[in-house]
Formats: C-alpha cells, structure tokens, sequence
C-alpha cells in the first residue's frame, strides 16, 4: 500500500506539471481530491476494509499526501493566476518612460566658476578676502601706482560717480584695503564684480568678474609666483595645459608678466579663439611694485610678494566654449539651467 | 604700433621669418597682436604697453630686436648741408611757458618744391596704415615713425611776424586743426602761435591756415618736448587726438628732438630739394640730469628666485644702452639712457634683466609653506543659503548693479533717497546704481516670459548702493531677492526654510506693509527678533500689468547681513524622542480679525510642557461657516519626554487651550 501511495504522489506531481491552465489544475484537483472518485478519498474510504495493523498507518500516509497535493495544488494555481492575469491585461507598464522631475535649482556659472577657484586657492592656503564696489579714487588708481593724467589710466576706463567716487574697474583696490589692516604675511585672493564704460559686444560687458590674489611675505620670488599659478592652471584646466609667462606692464607690480595657456579649444594648433596663435591669454600678474608697498607702509626691502589677477568670465567662456559674454547677464533660463 | 617686416631692416640685420619675430618680440614684452601680409611684405602691429614710449618708433623696436638676435643696431645718417643763410636771421622763437614746453626746436627749410613722395616712400607710408599727402606731410610722418619723435612743418610765409610764440591759450581763442576739427582753446592748454593767433595746439595737432600746401615754398619745422601731462590733458578736453599726442603723453625722448629734425631736414633736402638754413633754434630748458640706478646682484636672484651670472646682467644692460659705470662685487651702477624714462629704480632694471633673460629660465618652485586660512563666516552662509535655495528649485541670475529708473516707479524698498547717478553712463537710459535687486529679477522673469519661459523660480544675492549724506561713500548692502511664482506662502515658506537650516532661533515676524510694488493685501515687512529682515509680498495688479505678466509672482528682497549675524552654522543636535506623540486636530470658528500668529502665540504662552508642535492646516470659509467666521484648522503634538502620555491627561490640556483661546479672541470649537 505504502507503495501505491509514493507512485499516486509522484504521478500527481506529474500531472501537475503538465497542468497549464487554471482549468486543468481543477481537474488534477478533482481527480485526486475530489469528494466523488477523488483517488485519495477512494483510498481513505477503503481504510476500514483492511487489515487492524495496516489502517492506522495507511490513514496517516494518505492524509499526509491528502495535505501535500492541497498545498501543491494551490501553488500551481497562484503561479498560473499571476501568469493569465499578465498575458490577459490591456494595461502594459511603460519602463521607457522618464521619470518625474522635481524642479532643480542651478547656481549661475559665473558663481560656479568663482566657488570652484576659491576652492582651488583654499587648498594652496590663501585666504578669501572682499572689498566695496563703490571706491574711492585712491584705492582704484593713486595707491596702485596709477597716477592721474598718466596714460596707464587708460587701460582702466572707469564710470565716475562724482566727489572722488568711482564703481571700481579691477579687484585690485582690495590689494590696498588689505594690506592697511593687516601685517605680512598676506596669502589672499578677492573675487567680485568690477565695472568698465565699454561698448558692450560679445567679448565685453560693462559690469564683469575677476579674481585678485596677492602674496606678501619675506622672501617671496617671481619663482614662487610662476609655482602658485602653474598649480592653479593645473588644476583648473587640466594638468597637460602648458603655459607661457610674457613680461607685460602693470602699474602696480614690477616685473610684470601676462601668462597664456594652450588654447584648449583646438589643443595649441590655431583657431578662432586663440586668433590662431595657439595661446590664450587668461591671467596678468607680476611682483608688487615697491611704490605700492611704501603707499601702504610696508618695508619694500623686508617684503616682496606678488599679485595676480584673472577674468571670471573669460575663464568660464573658455571652459564650456561660450562665445558671446552678453549671455551671461541676460539670465536666460534656457542658459542658465545648463550649468 | 605697427610696423613693417622691410623697413625694420634698415636698422638691424636679422634672418628671421616674420612668425619667429612676432613670437620672439612677444616673449621680450612687445606683443605682436596681428601680422597682415602687404604686397611683398608684412604689417606687424604691436601692442606697446604705456611704459614703454621708447617703441613707439621703428629705431625703438629695432633696439629690441638687435638684442634678441645679438646684432648692431643701425642708426640713419643725419648730415647734410646747409645754406650760408642763418636760421636766426630769419625767424624767432619765444617760449613763453617752459614748464609746459621744456625743449622747442625750430629749422627753416627754404625754395622746397611741394609734390607727391617718391615710390619707395609712399610705399613705406602706405605698408603701416597711413595715407600719403604731399612729400614734406610723408616725410614729417616717415621720421616721427621712425624715431617716435612728432614733427610738424609750417608754412613758413603763412606765419603772421614770421615768428613762433610758445605760450598758453587765452580763453575764447578758437582754431581749426587740420582734421577739421574746431577747437575752443581755453588757457590750461598750450598752443604753438603766430604774432597774432594759435597756429598749433602744442603736441596735438597743427592749424589748417598755416598747413604746407601744393602752394608752399618756405618751411618751418618745430622738433619740441611737450609735457606728458599737459597734452594728455588737452587732448582727452578738447577729443582731439593724433600720433603725436600719443607719443608726447607717453613721454618723447628729450633728447632725440634735434636729432629727428635734422633727419627730417636731410630727407626733405634729398627729396623736396631747396634749402637748409645754416643752425637750428633750440630753446631747451631741459636740465641734462642724468639718471643713476644701482642693482644688487643679490637683491635681482633673490626677487626672481634665479641664480643669474654677472656677465648675463652686464652683457643684457649693454645691449639695452644702459652705461655701466661701476661694479663691485656685487652691485652695478648704471646710467639710463634718455629715451627709457621708465626706468628709474633698481626693480626696473630688475624687470629689464628678466625680460631679456626671459621669463621662462626663471624656475617653477616655491618655498612658501602651509598655513592655515581664515574661517569666512560671510562665505559659509552664503555657500549654505545657496545650498538650500538652489535645493528648493530656484535658479540664481545675476544682474547689472547699473539700472535705469524703472527702479523707482513703483515704490522703494530700502530708501526713498534718488539712487546714486554715473556721472559717464554708456547707455543714455541706465544711469543709476540699484538700491534694490527686486526691479531687476522682474526684468529677467519678463525677458524670460518673452522667450517662452512661463515659469521664473529665481533668486540673486548681490549688493546694492544706498546713497549717503553729501556725496559720502554708499552703504554697499548685500541682498537676497527671491521670485517665487508659486504664492506668497510657498514664498514665505522658502524664506522659513534658509532661516531654518541656518539655524536662526529668532521669532520671524510678518508685519503688514503698505507698498505700491506689492498687492494691497499680501504685502509684508519681515522682522527678525526686532530687526527689519526685508519684505515680501505678492505683486500689485499695477506691476502685473506694466510688465504684461502672464502669472502672479511673488518676491521676497532680504538683508543678507540679517541672515549672516543671526545664522548658527555649528549647530546643534536635539534628542530624538523616546516617548510616542499625542496629536489632536482641532479646528475653531473665529471672527475675520484673529489671525494665526495670535492663536498661535496664545497656545504657546500657556507655557505647557508636553506641547511639542502647533501645526497650521487650513482655513476654510463657506457654507458651514457663519457668515463673516472662518474656521481655522490645526493639530496639537503632544509629547512628555519621561512617560507616554495618557489620554485623559491631553483631553485636559486640549479643554485648558480651547478654554483659553475662547477667553482671548471669542473662539468656538467647530461643530
């Protein structure tokens, strides 16, 4: 009997198996567990009629089995209830489509830039320092080293304000604010907004960015200014840029030099951005002129130190390839959320 | 300054092809901006920097370029010879004012025949830019090129008295340049005159009635030394400018005006042929000074932070006509020639040495260490402000500080004062500096509308310029404006949020306040324990209109200083709770008058322990409401932080509220 039993288990799980509807689950159902015929009733209905030792054992065999198949039974049925409910559904889940966006605020690219390059002179220690956009002419021009009626003015276009008041034209002013308060050593730089009465186009705004830095201490050398800013250039764009240090003129530092980097729009070989040179101009810097020292009272002899300067916008422009500056104050949108 | 590839041969020998020169130039300081091919030869134009007068002549530049290639540099020929006749039989030269006209050089040129230049002349005018006119004009021209000194030729027998009176203007005198340009003289300027009127502004430009012209016999050719300053100053007056001006504010070289007048009076005699007059009239004033500088060998290494032999220094000041005087071991005394007024200090020839020796032998190390920067609480709080701004969906702009009066029209914000005005605008309109950032993020929100953009979540953080009593510097105020085009609570919401993560404790107070940019009834000053923080409110229909706003915005214009005082970016950690809360949504019906702020504040001055948040729902009005009620909807937290709390215990502090709030403002429990 016991024998009889393993092969009807096995024989259901088979049927089972073959099983591939809700309906044919019912009849393996009906077929072994029905009321009438059902082949395990059949056998629990003859237990009686065998002998003493074999009914207790058979019974609790034939209901073990009884309770297997149950349990097979109704797994075979949520399994295909799952399966028909899918294939028969109208509605199908799109996985392509996108997803839904909360709004995402940008920070304007110009704020981009000047975050990512205080953090760039924060990591070679320098301090972040600011100074008024409304100046005095003395911090603008007398105290750089920029006499009046000089033709060095000239490279300074400024908008007057009246009573000795100007909008500032370079962060330079911040050098002297500065340097009055504090003692050497100085290792700052002063990001901000200047102003210069240009004919706006696409190279030139009336309002505009730069960053000025400035080095004081004993013992600082044009080596140490060609150290800092070949860090920087490295780690602003790139550590194969290669640059170029050209001696300038600046009033307020001597020597002077303006530093270009290979253009990395066309890699060094010529394009419009570079005019073709393969260079682009990006900084102006030099070592403090001693008259400024003496203006704010530091000992030209102890001291040297150097300054720098840069363009916020120019870099940015160069970054993402923005040819017209204009763009950046017209705040539109559709710009400004690429950034 | 541009230059010709060809020309420039006649006074250095080099083997260079243009494009190794225009680099080699760059890298000596002289940056060559553009090389344009002309007929068979190139226009190099360079950028000379104002320090640098000296190459603002061919012989300058040449100077440089001998020195690049280790050649001589070679100066023209001036000889010639001259007519028995004395120059001081036939005129005189008075100058009047010596301080303004140091040096004035004058020759007579006698018998010239006036005519177009010879072809190898007009080319070489032509090969730089500039328009040939008559062979006496070229010539004053090819030299003041050549040497970077400016000349001018006078019509000799035009010259009332027949004589050249250097003295200032009188006001009210007027003259016409040759240009055409009419000049109103006034007596700061210094002009070159006649017996009886200007017949030059000094350095500037000459008069057209004593012009050379195809009728012009005799000459007068003026070789001065102005005063930088002075022509600058009349130039930028009277907008009236020249390549004489230019050079003479840069400072000529003193002593290269008698040289450039006898090369001139040579060239006209080869050319225009007549008569030289025997001498030369040369009023100088000029103390012959000479100028000394000693460089340290120690000093020049430790600035450039090279290791530089003194042979490299001696042999690179030779080159550039400096005079070695002395040398010890290890200083040099040098004398500095006329024409480099620029240098005067040891770091001058400092910049000399390394300009020549080339900035890129100078080594790329450092020994400036470490050091620990300075904390920037201005900095931190902006960083933090814009985190959470930008993490609430709003973009930042940036905006011009320099507007038109459109900022006034509907009301101030921050002063009533006019805003401060720029005394040299560039645009006719945009005069004035803001004294508020709201005006302007509705221009951006309108320039975006017109694009198509219908939603402008915007914001800037910038200063803005209040004006001060007498003229006296602005107070520079950093702003934080929002524009929000989803409602003045969402607004008011943003503005809780920064407060919030800034860790502000201050009570945040909204005050009604009566304001033309804002609507009558959604219109608020915000106060921070005491202090105005700024104002918010919806925008008036007026400005919805003006502006042609397709939707409603909202702003919010903030003192950021408020927010930097007040922030506690250290923060602090609060226990989470160990007990669970007890909440009860409550809602009452009160009259039109009582607002949250006061249902709220009564709540919280019982002073009950366990109350841990009173949180606002809504307010309905309608149907169910009696007329002229509202009915205001909020939840009580409840939380003891030593034992759950029971039920009958908050039924009993619920009662105590309701019981207080109905004493104080009239309340009902909502049926």
């Amino acid at each position: 009997m016991q024998e009889g039993l393993s092969e009807i288990q096995n024989q259901a799980k088979d049927d089972l198996a073959k099983a591939e509807s809700l309906d044919a689950v019912e009849q393996v159902r009906t077929r072994y567990l029905g009321r009438k015929g059902g082949i395990i009733n059949e056998i629990i209905k003859a237990i009686p009629g065998l002998p003493p030792e074999q009914r207790s054992s058979t019974g609790k065999s034939a209901n073990m089995l009884k309770q297997e198949i149950s349990k097979w039974i109704e797994d075979a049925r949520v399994k295909l209830a799952d399966k028909e409910q899918t294939s028969e559904a109208k509605e199908m889940f799109d996985l392509s489509l996108p997803g839904e966006h909360k709004p995402y605020g940008h920070r304007h690219p110009i704020t981009q830039t000047i975050d990512e390059i205080k953090g760039i002179f924060r990591k070679l220690c320098f301090d972040i320092e600011y100074g008024p956009e409304v100046e005095h002419e003395y911090y603008n021009f007398d105290a750089l080293n920029i006499p009046a009626d000089h033709p060095s003015r000239e490279d300074f276009d400024t908008f007057y304000l009246g009573n000795k008041r100007l909008l500032r034209s370079q962060t330079s002013t911040v050098q002297i604010r500065v340097m009055e308060k504090k003692k050497p050593p100085i290792r700052m730089i002063a990001p901000g907004k200047v102003f210069r009465p240009d004919t706006v186009d696409a190279r030139h705004a009336s309002m505009f960015h730069q960053i000025e830095g400035l080095t004081v201490d004993e013992g600082v050398s044009f080596s140490d200014l060609k150290y800092v800013l070949t860090l920087f250039a490295q780690s602003y764009f790139g550590q194969d840029v290669k640059m170029r240090f050209r001696p300038s003129f600046f009033p307020f530092t001597e020597p002077s030099a303006e530093i270009d980097i290979s253009c990395s729009i066309c890699k060094g070989k010529g394009c419009s951005v570079c005019s073709h040179s393969g260079w682009v101009e990006v900084l102006g810097a030099g070592m403090v002129d001693p008259n400024v020292f003496e203006t704010v009272g530091y000992d030209a002899e102890k001291y040297t130190g150097f300054a720098f300067g840069m363009g916020v916008e120019r870099l940015t422009m160069l970054r993402y390839g923005i040819d017209n500056i204009r763009l950046f104050f017209e705040n539109d949108l559709r710009f400004l959320s690429q950034f | 300054m541009k230059i010709s590839y060809n020309w420039l041969k006649d006074y250095c020998k080099y083997d260079l092809s243009v494009a190794t020169l225009a680099e080699r130039l760059t890298n000596a300081g002289l940056v060559v901006d553009a090389v344009k091919p002309v007929d068979d030869d190139y226009c190099l134009e360079i950028e000379v920097t104002s320090n640098r007068p000296d190459c603002l002549g061919f012989i300058g530049i040449a100077r440089e370029v001998a020195n690049i290639v280790r050649s001589e540099l070679l100066i023209p020929d001036v000889e010639y010879a001259a007519s028995d006749e004395s120059v001081n039989d036939i005129t005189t030269v008075t100058v009047e004012d010596k301080e303004l006209c140091p040096r004035y050089t004058a020759r007579i040129i006698k018998d010239v025949k006036i005519g177009p230049s010879p072809e190898w002349l007009q080319k070489r005018i032509t090969s730089i830019g500039l328009r040939p006119v008559n062979n006496i004009a070229d010539i004053t021209n090819y030299v003041l090129m050549e040497s970077g000194q400016p000349l001018h030729a006078f019509d000799f027998d035009k010259l009332s008295g027949k004589e050249i009176i250097v003295r200032r203007a009188k006001n009210g005198e007027t003259m016409e340049a040759i240009d055409g340009s009419k000049c109103a003289l006034t007596e700061e300027m210094l002009v070159i005159a006649d017996s009886q009127k200007p017949v030059a502004v000094a350095g500037i430009m000459g008069g057209r009635d004593t012009e050379v012209s195809d009728a012009t016999k005799n000459i007068l050719l003026e070789s001065a030394f102005f005063d930088p300053r002075n022509v600058r100053r009349t130039s930028r007056k009277l907008c009236l400018s020249s390549d004489s001006s230019y050079r003479f504010e840069r400072r000529a070289d003193p002593e290269c005006v008698d040289w450039a007048s006898r090369r001139a009076a040579k060239m006209i005699l080869e050319i225009a042929g007549g008569q030289v007059a025997e001498g030369v009239i040369d009023q100088n004033s000029l103390e012959s000074k000479k100028v000394s500088v000693t460089l340290r060998m120690s000093r020049l290494n430790s600035l450039l932070g090279l290791d530089i032999d003194k042979d490299t220094v001696k042999d690179i000041l030779e080159r550039l006509q400096f005079k070695i005087n002395s040398v010890t071991d290890d200083c040099f005394s040098v004398d500095v020639p006329s024409f480099r007024g620029d240098v005067y200090r040891e770091v001058d020839l400092i910049e000399e040495v390394a300009r020549v020796h080339g900035y890129d032998k100078i080594p790329v190390k450092s020994n400036i260490g470490v050091k620990l920067t300075q904390d920037n609480i201005f900095d931190k709080v902006t960083e933090k402000t814009k985190s959470v701004i930008s993490g609430l969906g709003f973009d930042e702009v940036i905006t011009d500080s320099i507007v038109g009066e459109l900022q006034e029209r509907h009301g101030n914000i921050w002063t009533d004062d006019r805003g401060i005005k720029i005394m040299n605008p560039i645009r006719q309109d945009e005069y004035l500096l803001r004294k508020a950032l709201a005006h302007n993020l509705l221009r951006v929100k309108k320039h975006n509308q017109n694009y198509g953009v219908e939603k402008a979540n915007i914001y800037e953080l910038s200063k803005i310029y209040l004006p001060q009593e007498d003229d006296g510097m602005p107070e520079e105020k950093e702003c934080l404006s929002i524009l929000g085009e989803e409602g003045f609570l969402s607004l008011k919401g943003v503005v809780e949020t920064i407060l919030s993560q800034l860790n502000i404790v201050q009570k945040l107070e909204s005050i009604h306040y009566d304001f033309g940019l804002f609507s009558p009834e959604k219109s608020a000053e915000l106060k921070l324990g005491g202090s105005v923080l700024g104002y918010i409110g919806e925008l008036s229909r007026e400005v919805i209109n003006d502006y042609d706003f397709r939707s409603k915005p909202c702003v919010a214009e903030l003192d950021f200083n408020i927010l930097v005082d007040n922030a506690n970016l250290e923060g602090s950690y609060r226990k989470i709770p160990m007990f669970p809360m007890v909440t009860r949504d409550m809602a009452i019906v009160s009259d039109e008058e009582v607002i949250w702020a006061d249902i709220k504040g009564c709540i919280e001055s019982l002073k009950i322990d366990c109350i841990d948040g009173i949180e606002f729902f809504d307010v309905y009005r309608g149907r169910q409401i009696e007329k002229g009620k509202k009915s205001i909807a909020f939840r009580l937290i409840f939380r003891a932080d030593d034992r759950t709390l029971r039920s009958d215990e908050v039924d009993a502090l619920q009662e105590k509220i309701l019981e207080n709030l109905s004493n104080a403002f009239g309340v009902k429990l909502r049926a």
